[in-house]
């Protein structure tokens, strides 16, 4: 098993019921899983929770053998080697394309860099775009970039959070399309959360369905 | 390996804590030390809160509090209500619309910052009272004898006009900080939903830059509330008359001390008030696609009407009174200027730069441990962050002398080592003290400033730098600190020209034969010479605009 | 590009953090050396430090030329004369005041109250300052006098209608009298010396029937008032001489207009005389250069910084040796309280108390 995480619940600090209860999930490397759900169903937390950004009630996780929290370990979220794609991106605005997906690359020489960054930017194919600054790209563009940052460490797992919210309707089908492509080039391990059951079907190996926080349905993709 | 891993003992932490913020010790120890170091100068005067009344302090309760508080709350809310107005008017004006002069008035709307508000009321006086240029005008070309009642501006309503247009600035500059790279989206919508400019204005801009707002705003309320100088030469009473009434006429600095903790204690209260009330609202993006505002042109007769408001208020902040500062030095230039003149200058530059950094670096930590930490902690070192600035700048030089005297006694033996015929007071009679009076007292100038850039910010960004593999401190000097930039420079801004112009610290925690421009102008304009305060007072205002304008270019250089 | 300007702020940012730490230690070591090169720490080296609360040019010519005189190097912090007491007091006996200088005998008297004062015993000082312009315990010595007198538009004004203080109160001043606030330090002595002279009930009477027959709330500078007379708001106005000389002798021509209308009057002549207040200094009681001190106290009450003071500051001097300037003769001469000075100290609290109940603001 690549991936696994054990009875993970969380509370918000103003809130009187867990946000996330008794959560769990297996992964195989490669996978890509989905977690779909209503909005505050708990889906994004669950992701903020695996970035190390929230903290845990209880629970455990773990990649490939190494620990990143259980009953007296936390790893803070910059140790982690996990990547993350923001609902709005959250691109630095005073830092051009290139330059943010720089911006997590660290004990390569600089050769290295340029390299890696090249690569990236075929991948999302944003190759024109490098000294751009990320008000000038639109929705489409913005989010190639941010995905090309969180890949570019070579993180152990993707995180994605509503990534197609944000963008038409008719854009959907091709946008889907290719972060599949993108996600099967790299043979990332990825997890991405939806309300759309559609997004779920056409990329996901597994999908897990929460519902206030509750897991209510788990499974591979084409039973649902 | 061990290093990055936080241990947690059991269940009890986890379930208290919520995400990232335990890794930030070295944050949190230096808010810490400096949330000390702010607190202990003022210990003393807190202690005195709670001493038992004496027979002077009820002499100003039955005959004088009445009085006093009417009077201050009327021009607290007066000048309050104008300089929100104008400040945030202003802000609007400049950030949302290009108009001829526009990029000139951008920056100079800071500049009647740089005039001290008693030499402002000094000039006007001068330039409205019986010798002055209109009755002279009137008098001498004109022949018109008018009521010089008319034209009376030392009372209530002439200390509100002089507080309203020296002190606008605050808050203009604080929310024009916010407002600069405002997340256009939200303007354009409501432009898109058919709202004209006042409707923007009112339904959106005020309510999105409220915390900035509040923030300039804080800053003229203290500064009105502490100010002595302009009520008691106009002969209008305030709370600041009845503080030093206890400590100059009645030779009794605890009852002093007493009303500055009152005062104190009302203002921090409303703060706080105003705090809860706001909620756990928050202003920043709830996008973190920001772009620059495009401004909107606006040419003829809009245009033109935009240059006139927004120079109206320029001029009567600045270009009239510096203007008349300016004939006056004619008059004397002959008699005070010299040579000495450039020391006063390099003594004023230079303890107010080293000042305005200290105070920068102490800002920003704080500001980004207390955003970060989202618990009473944090806020209890933001809310420390006012202490200095909302006491009497002459009442906290005391507090500032005992603690510096203490720590000279009690480093006696190191100096004494150093040099058997080392005198004990080493740093009380140092400029050092001096130093550690003014970022105390102005902390709260600069942190207003960095804090409405962080609320701007958000946490977004931050976030995804964690997850990019940067910790804290990286993070913050990578993504943090280039982001608040603007509120950085306005900050520095704000508080080196607070500096110069400051008046009772350096008058009374000088080293001896220290001088600076500031206390060269009080020397005259004590002794009701104005004509030769002019002078020094020009020079004030020639450093801050340097200092202003050389920001300024900063600014837009980085294209902020 | 991003990289320099991350440098700029690194820069700015590490200052901050080095100036933070690292400023005390360098201060503190510098002014160490100052003090083992400059002779402000060591007894037995020549130096003087004031505290002082008059800001004049006068006081810093005569000041430089002690020094030149003497070699003796003098320090000084100018300030506000309550906040250097409260400064002296709270340095104690560290403190490296020797001397502290203000307008006000009254301040003197507080401190001298406080214990911050010490007797300085000298023979040239009983000489040049007469009796009761100094300390019963020679803790002070007055240098300078100023007189509070009246001045009145001699257009509308006879002078032979004015005669006293106390005739101000007359129903005739009614909305006719202009003076400054009870914040004024020359106000409140004027009040102490009619409560050592005519008793705290007859004080009392005056200060209601002033604010009375007041034409405007007191408000502005000692300036103001006489401007105020000229302009028709009011008759007669209460002020100081030095002041007066001040605005005649204005580097603006409209104000020695001004001074010019106004006629100066000593009230009080066939009673109880006109009131007076004085500068003085006093040795502190922590001095670490007494002799010194009084070497200057000497000096400034000598009859060549008498007559300077006289001269340029429009002050009356205090050595009974030394003729006041001709300006100052041309108001005439004039009979002064004899009260003793330390009286004003003394009432200075109850002054204070009797203008806020007759509300005189």
């Amino acid at each position: 098993m690549f991936a696994e995480i054990r009875g993970l619940s969380f509370r918000y600090k103003n809130s009187s019921v867990d946000n996330v209860k008794d959560f769990n999930l297996e992964m195989n490397q490669g996978e890509v899983t989905c977690i779909l759900g209503e909005s505050g169903s708990g889906k994004s937390t669950v992701l903020r929770l695996l970035a190390g950004l929230e903290f845990p009630l209880n629970g455990q996780m773990q990649i490939n053998g190494k620990i990143l929290f259980n009953e007296d370990k936390f790893v803070l979220p910059e140790k982690r080697g996990i990547g993350m794609v923001f609902q709005d991106y959250a691109l630095f605005p005073h830092m051009t394309v290139e330059e943010n997906i720089r911006f997590g690359l660290t004990n390569l020489s600089k050769q290295e860099k340029t390299e890696r960054i090249r690569e990236m930017l075929e991948l999302v194919h944003l190759e024109d775009y490098a000294k751009r600054y990320p008000y000038e790209l639109s929705g489409g563009q913005q989010q190639r970039v941010a995905i090309a940052r969180a890949v570019a460490p070579k993180p152990s797992i993707l995180l994605l959070d509503e990534p197609f919210s944000n963008l038409d309707a008719h854009l959907r089908q091709s946008i889907r399309e290719e972060l599949n492509g993108i996600l099967k080039d790299t043979g990332m391990t990825s997890i991405f959360v939806t309300h759309d059951r559609e997004d779920a079907k056409s990329i996901a190996d597994q999908v897990v369905i929460l519902d206030k926080g509750e897991t209510i349905g788990k499974g591979k993709a084409i039973i649902i | 390996m061990v290093s990055y891993i936080v241990k947690i003992k059991g269940g009890v932490n986890l379930r208290s804590g919520s995400s990232i913020k335990r890794s930030f010790n070295l944050w949190g120890m230096l808010s810490a030390f400096f949330a000390a170091l702010i607190i202990l100068p003022n210990v003393d005067l807190f202690g005195n809160l709670f001493v038992q009344p004496n027979e002077n302090w009820y002499h100003i309760k039955t005959y004088l509090l009445k009085d006093y508080i009417t009077n201050t709350l009327v021009i607290i809310g007066f000048t309050g209500v104008f300089t929100v107005l104008v400040g945030s008017g202003l802000a609007w004006l400049i950030s949302a619309y290009d108009f001829p002069g526009r990029k000139i008035i951008n920056w100079a709307l800071i500049l009647p910052l740089t005039i001290p508000t008693y030499i402002g009321a000094y000039t006007y006086n001068g330039i409205l009272n019986y010798t002055g240029v209109v009755q002279r005008l009137l008098r001498n070309v004109l022949e018109v004898q008018v009521s010089p009642k008319w034209l009376d501006i030392m009372n209530i309503q002439g200390a509100i006009f002089i507080f309203a247009v020296f002190l606008f600035p605050y808050v203009y500059t604080v929310t024009r900080a916010f407002l600069s790279n405002q997340s256009a989206s939200l303007i354009e919508n409501a432009r898109l939903l058919g709202k004209n400019s006042l409707e923007i204005f009112c339904q959106v801009v005020l309510p999105i830059s409220r915390g900035a707002i509040l923030g300039g705003m804080t800053l003229v309320i203290f500064e009105v509330l502490n100010d002595y100088g302009v009520v008691s030469y106009f002969g209008v009473q305030t709370f600041s008359t009845a503080i030093f009434k206890a400590w100059f006429s009645m030779g009794d600095i605890d009852t002093a001390v007493k009303l500055s903790g009152v005062l104190m204690t009302i203002v921090i209260s409303v703060l706080l008030l105003e705090r809860g009330l706001r909620g756990r609202k928050k202003y920043s993006y709830t996008t973190s696609k920001v772009r620059p505002i495009v401004r909107t042109r606006l040419r003829g007769l809009k245009g033109f009407w935009a240059f006139f408001v927004s120079f109206m208020f320029l001029s009567l902040g600045f270009i009239i009174p510096v203007l008349q500062l300016l004939v006056w030095s004619t008059l004397t230039y002959k008699k005070v200027l010299n040579i000495a003149f450039l020391k006063l200058l390099g003594n004023s530059v230079v303890v107010a730069l080293v000042a305005a950094l200290i105070i920068l670096g102490v800002a920003v930590i704080i500001a980004n441990f207390s955003r970060l930490q989202e618990n009473w902690v944090g806020k209890l070192f933001s809310k420390v962050t006012l202490l200095g600035y909302s006491i009497p700048g002459a009442v906290i030089s005391m507090g500032v002398i005992l603690f510096f005297v203490d720590f000279d006694r009690k480093l006696e033996w190191f100096y004494k080592a150093l040099n058997p015929n080392s005198i004990t007071l080493v740093l009380s009679s140092s400029v050092v003290m001096l130093i550690f009076a003014y970022s105390v007292r102005f902390l709260a100038v600069g942190y207003q400033s960095i804090e409405a850039g962080f609320e701007k910010v958000g946490k977004k960004f931050f976030e995804a730098s964690r997850i990019l593999g940067n910790g804290v401190t990286k993070t913050f000097f990578r993504v943090d600190l280039p982001m608040i930039k603007p509120a950085v420079i306005s900050a520095f801004a704000l508080t080196f020209v607070d500096i110069v112009k400051e008046l009772p610290l350096t008058l009374i925690l000088r080293p001896y034969n220290f001088n600076t421009l500031a206390t060269k102008t009080y020397e005259y304009a004590t002794d009701e010479m104005i004509h030769e305060a002019a002078i020094p007072a020009l020079l004030i205002i020639l450093v801050s605009i340097a200092s202003v304008y050389l920001l300024n270019k900063l600014g837009e250089k980085e294209g902020i | 590009m991003k990289k320099r300007r991350f440098a700029g702020m690194l820069a700015v940012l590490t200052l901050a953090g080095a100036v933070l730490t690292g400023c005390s230690a360098t201060s503190s070591t510098t002014s160490v050396q100052t003090k083992s090169s400059s002779p402000q720490g060591e007894k037995t080296s020549q130096v003087v430090n004031i505290y002082s609360d008059r800001h004049y040019e006068t006081d810093k010519l005569l000041l430089e030329e002690f020094s030149k005189e003497t070699g003796v190097k003098v320090n000084v912090i100018e300030g506000k004369s309550d906040e250097l007491i409260e400064r002296l007091a709270r340095e104690g006996k560290d403190s490296q005041a020797d001397l502290l200088v203000t307008a006000d005998v009254g301040r003197l008297h507080r401190a001298k109250e406080q214990g911050l004062l010490q007797s300085a015993e000298s023979d040239t000082l009983s000489k040049n300052v007469p009796e009761n312009l100094k300390d019963k315990d020679n803790q002070w010595y007055g240098l300078t006098v100023r007189a509070r007198v009246l001045v009145y538009a001699k257009d509308r004004v006879d002078p032979s209608q004015l005669s006293t203080y106390e005739d101000l109160t007359d129903p005739k001043w009614n909305k006719k009298i202009l003076v400054r606030g009870s914040d004024s330090i020359y106000n409140q002595s004027l009040l102490a010396s009619f409560i050592a002279v005519n008793g705290e009930e007859k004080a009392k009477a005056w200060a209601k029937g002033i604010v009375d027959n007041m034409a405007r709330t007191p408000k502005g500078s000692d300036r103001d008032q006489a401007k105020a007379v000229v302009a028709g708001e009011g008759d007669v106005a209460i002020m100081n001489t030095y002041y007066y000389g001040l605005l005649l002798n204005s580097s603006d021509s409209e104000e020695v207009k001004v001074a010019k209308q106004l006629g100066v009057f000593f009230p009080n002549q066939t009673t109880t005389g006109t009131h007076i207040n004085v500068s003085g200094a006093g040795v502190t009681a922590s001095a670490k250069n007494k002799e010194n001190a009084i070497k200057l106290v000497e000096f400034l009450s000598s009859e060549k910084a008498q007559k300077q003071f006289s001269e340029a500051n429009f002050e009356y001097p205090a050595n009974p040796a030394v003729e006041p300037s001709d300006l100052l003769k041309s108001w005439g001469t004039f009979k002064p309280q004899t009260i003793n000075l330390t009286k004003l100290g003394e009432n200075n609290k109850n002054a204070v108390q009797i203008f806020s109940q007759v509300g005189w603001k």
